[in-house]
Order: C-alpha cells, then sequence, then structure tokens
C-alpha cells in the first residue's frame, strides 16, 4: 500500500511539472490577449504528435524536444494573427473561435496520424530505486527537464526584451505603445510561446502518456483548474497549483479510482472559487 | 518641428476634436490649456497615435505621422508623459527606465537622467508600484528622456503629487526646456504651466481658441476667466 501511495503520488508530481508547463502557455495566452483558449489541449496533443513523427523520421527521441517547440511557435504565431487577431477584444468570441480551432487540429491530426492511440517508448529505459520502490528513470528525467523549462522561461520574462515587453503589454498596452513597443508583434510571439511551452509539455510528455488526436481533451480541464487554482494571470501561482493538484490527484487515485480524484480536484477548484476567488497563489508573487 | 492641422476626432459617436490647429517649434515649450474634458488630453493621444483621427494632419518635422503605426512615433523623437504617469507596476524601475530604448542599454543616457532625478537611483530594483507617486512622475518623466526625445508631451505631470516633489518636478521640466528639447505641456496648474512656456494654446470644445505668449494671456483676464474658469 505505502508503496503504492508513493508511485502514484510521485507519478502525480511529476505529471504536475509537465502540466505546468502547458497550463503556464495557457495562463500567459490569458493574461496577455484576454483569450479563453479552448485549444490549448490540442497544442499539448500536437506536441506529442510532433515528438512521434520526430522519433519515426529520425529514429532519434531528442530531437522531438526541439521540433515541437519551435513547429509550436510558428503554427501559434500563425494562428494569432489569422485566427485570434481578427476577433481581438471580444473575449466571448475567442471560446468560440478556439473551440473551432480545437476541433480543426484534431481533425487534422486524426487525418495525417491516424485515429488509433499509439505509445512511444521512453528514450531512457531502466528504474532506480527511490524512497524503496523502483522508479522509471525517464519519469525523473521529465521533471527535471519540466523543472529546467519552467525555470528557463521565468529567466526568459525576467531578462530578455520580449520578456519585459510582454509583461509591459500585460499590464497596459496603451501605455506600452507609447513607449515603442511593437504590442501586435508582442501578441503574436505570446501565442506562439504558449503553443511552444504546451507542445514541449507533449513532447516531454509523449513516452509516459498515449499520442493521440484526443490526447489534448482530458489536459484542457487540468490547465484550466491550475490556472484557477494559481489565480487569473499569476504565473507562479499557475506552476504551484499545476504540482498541488496533480499531486494530490495522484493521492487520491493511491486510494480510489481516478474518476473520484478528478472529482475532488474539482472540488477544490469550487473551494477557492467561493472561498478566495482571487486564487490560492494571489499575491505570492508579482 | 510639431503641427496639427484642422484633426478632428471621433470617438464612437462623439466629436472630440473639431478641427485642432497647432504648431510647437524646435526648441520651443507650450502649454495647452483648458477646462476639463475639452479636448487636451485626446489631442495629444491623436498625437501620439493612440486615438484615430478622422481626418486633418499631423506631422512632426519631415515626416508624416499618420503613415506610422503608434509604436513607431516614439521612434520618431517624441516623448510622451501620459496622465496618471503609466509605470508599469510588475516592472522594476530600472526595466521601467529601459522599456523605450531600444538595442544596447544607454548607460550615459541613464547617467544624465539620473543627475536629473537622484532618487531613481536609490530605487533601481523596486518594483513601479512601490514607488509614491511623485517619483513614479519622475520615473514617466526619466523614462522619455531615456529615448533622446526632440519633444517631450507632458499630460498633467503635476497632478496628484506632493507639493514637496512638485517643485522638483517643475524645475526638471524647465531644465529639459533649457536643454533644447521642445515641449508641449497640458497642466491644470495654470500657473506653472505658464511660468514653464512661453507659448499658450487654449482650447474649448474641441478646438483651439486662443495662441499666443503666455505673458500677453496674462493681460487679458477675460480670456483667462472664460476659458480657464480662473480669475487673476
Amino acid at each position: 500500500m505505502r508503496d503504492t501511495v508513493l508511485l502514484l503520488a510521485m507519478n502525480g508530481l511529476i505529471w504536475g511539472l509537465i502540466i505546468a508547463l502547458i497550463a503556464l502557455g495557457l495562463s500567459v495566452i490569458f493574461g496577455l490577449l484576454d483569450i479563453i483558449n479552448i485549444a490549448h489541449g490540442d497544442f499539448f496533443m500536437v506536441g506529442t504528435v510532433l515528438a512521434w513523427f520526430s522519433l519515426s523520421a529520425t529514429g532519434n527521441f531528442w530531437i522531438g524536444f526541439i521540433v515541437a517547440p519551435v513547429i509550436g511557435f510558428v503554427i501559434g504565431a500563425i494562428i494569432q494573427r489569422l485566427v485570434i487577431q481578427p476577433i481581438h477584444g471580444a473575449a466571448a468570441l475567442s471560446i468560440v473561435a478556439t473551440f473551432g480551432l480545437s476541433l480543426i487540429l484534431q481533425e487534422t491530426v486524426r487525418i495525417t496520424f491516424g485515429a488509433t492511440p499509439r505509445r512511444m517508448l521512453a528514450p531512457i529505459q531502466g528504474t532506480v530505486p527511490l524512497f524503496g520502490i523502483d522508479y522509471e528513470i525517464y519519469r525523473l528525467f521529465a521533471a527535471g527537464i519540466a523543472l529546467v523549462a519552467l525555470a528557463g522561461f521565468f529567466l526568459f520574462l525576467q531578462h530578455t526584451k520580449l520578456g519585459i515587453w510582454m509583461r509591459a503589454v500585460r499590464h497596459d498596452r496603451e501605455t506600452a505603445v507609447a513607449m515603442g513597443i511593437p504590442a501586435q508583434r508582442v501578441y503574436v510571439m505570446t501565442f506562439g510561446v504558449g503553443f511552444a511551452l504546451a507542445a514541449f509539455g507533449g513532447a516531454v510528455a509523449a513516452p509516459i502518456t498515449t499520442v493521440d488526436f484526443r490526447g489534448g481533451v482530458d489536459v484542457l480541464p487540468f490547465c484550466f483548474m491550475a490556472v484557477i487554482i494559481g489565480g487569473l494571470g499569476n504565473l507562479a501561482g499557475t506552476v504551484a497549483a499545476a504540482v498541488l493538484l496533480a499531486f494530490l490527484e495522484g493521492l487520491v487515485q493511491s486510494v480510489a479510482d481516478p474518476t473520484v480524484a478528478r472529482i475532488s480536484s474539482l472540488v477544490l477548484m469550487s473551494a477557492v472559487l467561493l472561498l478566495r476567488p482571487q486564487g490560492l497563489f494571489k499575491g505570492f508573487t508579482r | 518641428m510639431l503641427s496639427l492641422r484642422d484633426v478632428h476626432v471621433h470617438i464612437g459617436k462623439l466629436h472630440i476634436l473639431q478641427g485642432v490647429n497647432l504648431e510647437v517649434r524646435p526648441g520651443e515649450s507650450a502649454a495647452l490649456l483648458g477646462r476639463n474634458g475639452v479636448g487636451k488630453t485626446t489631442t495629444l493621444r491623436a498625437i501620439m497615435g493612440l486615438v484615430s483621427k478622422s481626418s486633418g494632419a499631423i506631422r512632426f518635422d519631415e515626416f508624416d505621422l499618420s503613415n506610422y503605426p503608434a509604436h513607431k512615433i516614439p521612434g520618431k523623437g517624441i516623448g510622451y508623459v501620459p496622465q496618471g504617469r503609466g509605470i508599469f507596476p510588475n516592472l522594476s524601475v530600472l526595466e521601467n527606465l529601459n522599456i523605450g530604448v531600444t538595442g544596447k542599454r544607454d548607460t550615459e543616457r541613464e547617467d544624465y537622467v539620473f543627475t536629473c532625478f537622484p532618487r531613481l537611483k536609490e530605487r533601481l530594483k523596486q518594483a513601479g508600484n512601490t514607488l509614491s507617486g511623485g517619483e513614479q512622475q519622475m520615473l514617466a518623466i526619466a523614462r522619455c528622456l531615456m529615448m533622446r526625445p526632440k519633444l517631450i508631451i507632458l499630460d498633467e505631470p503635476t497632478e496628484g503629487i506632493m507639493p514637496r516633489l512638485v517643485s522638483q518636478i517643475r524645475r526638471e521640466i524647465y531644465r529639459i526646456g533649457q536643454s533644447g528639447v521642445s515641449i508641449l505641456l497640458v497642466e491644470q496648474n495654470v500657473e506653472t504651466a505658464l511660468k514653464l512656456c512661453p507659448n499658450v494654446f487654449l482650447m474649448e470644445k474641441g478646438a483651439i481658441v486662443y495662441s499666443g505668449a503666455a505673458h500677453d494671456l496674462k493681460g487679458q483676464p477675460e480670456i483667462v476667466r472664460r476659458y480657464l474658469g480662473l480669475s487673476q
């Protein structure tokens, strides 16, 4: 029993770190563009599929770590220009537009990749003893990679011109423009970065989940819960909430089935909305 | 340098600017005065491309500003200090200061703005929202100076500032004007505006109704009373 609890809690924690990457993209897009992006789970799914194609085409798993975010960034930038920009400022319309986008992405993948879910072998095989259980090395590696990517993203926000512009435009678009910041270009880049983060999360997660054209459907509500619990637009809060939620779901799954675990997350989110609608971590970071 | 010819702006169904004509020459300081709601801020926003004009022409040096997207206008040499200061609260003082600087960090220029506002140098790593109103205003002006503008547009720079800091801000605006940078100032404090700016434009109902020298205006109490609601 102890081993099961530990295993599922560890799995939850690691899944939480990967989800944090995806939810971070969702939060960045929401914070800057006021877009409720229903297609965000599919960005993750596209990442898993790109990782699968990269492996199939080259025989090298690691290439997917570059291909997925780069192609994700390009597709994201194109989507922002063609789909999001024309409806800028209409939040309700963005739900309809991104829902349509979600269907387009899923069907495109179904046509090209097929409808059968596939599994990818982890590039690092084997286990290591950890807290008395044998734990998959790749999962530990995925956790490390996710942590490095999260840290890299926060460094990017703090220390690059584009990151500073993103923070400025997010707060006050008009003043940012009056200071010479090309806000429209920042929007395009932000959507691209959001897609790239989710796609990279997909590439990292591909060997520990199934590669499936509907693979994003389950990820999306989880990301939304993380964004809401972490505080809308609070990036560090989103990361903390994603890890907390996945860890809790892992714990609950060790004594109940996954549906009960998901219900427990929804109960937590409802409690946060009722008792602390500004989010669990609002004010935790600037 | 800056000229507005018959500029009209509509916002929704409202006809806010109804043919504004205004000119600021190189090295000149001009004040744009008027009661609340006559269109002063809209005029400044139209110059910066933040609202679209319905008709008319806005030129700066050899550039027709209508041909440029708003974010390109600061690069032509126009600095803007918006009403309410527009400091990014989530950015540090240093990040705010350099937000409009293109290319490498300009430490020489930083040193210059720190001589104007030494207080900012002590607060470089602080977030913008931890500064007092007066310090935020200093930062807003310093941020403009970092872009080496030829013209600075200030929208009520002393509004809501502690009196102790108002005189410092006023002194720096005067120094900026003396350094050869042109100034277009919107200011509720008429006395301050007339002290800082030798030229004055009075606005009423979206149009300029008086333009002339500040010292001439002082001799026309009827105009001051009618358009500014003040008695001298």
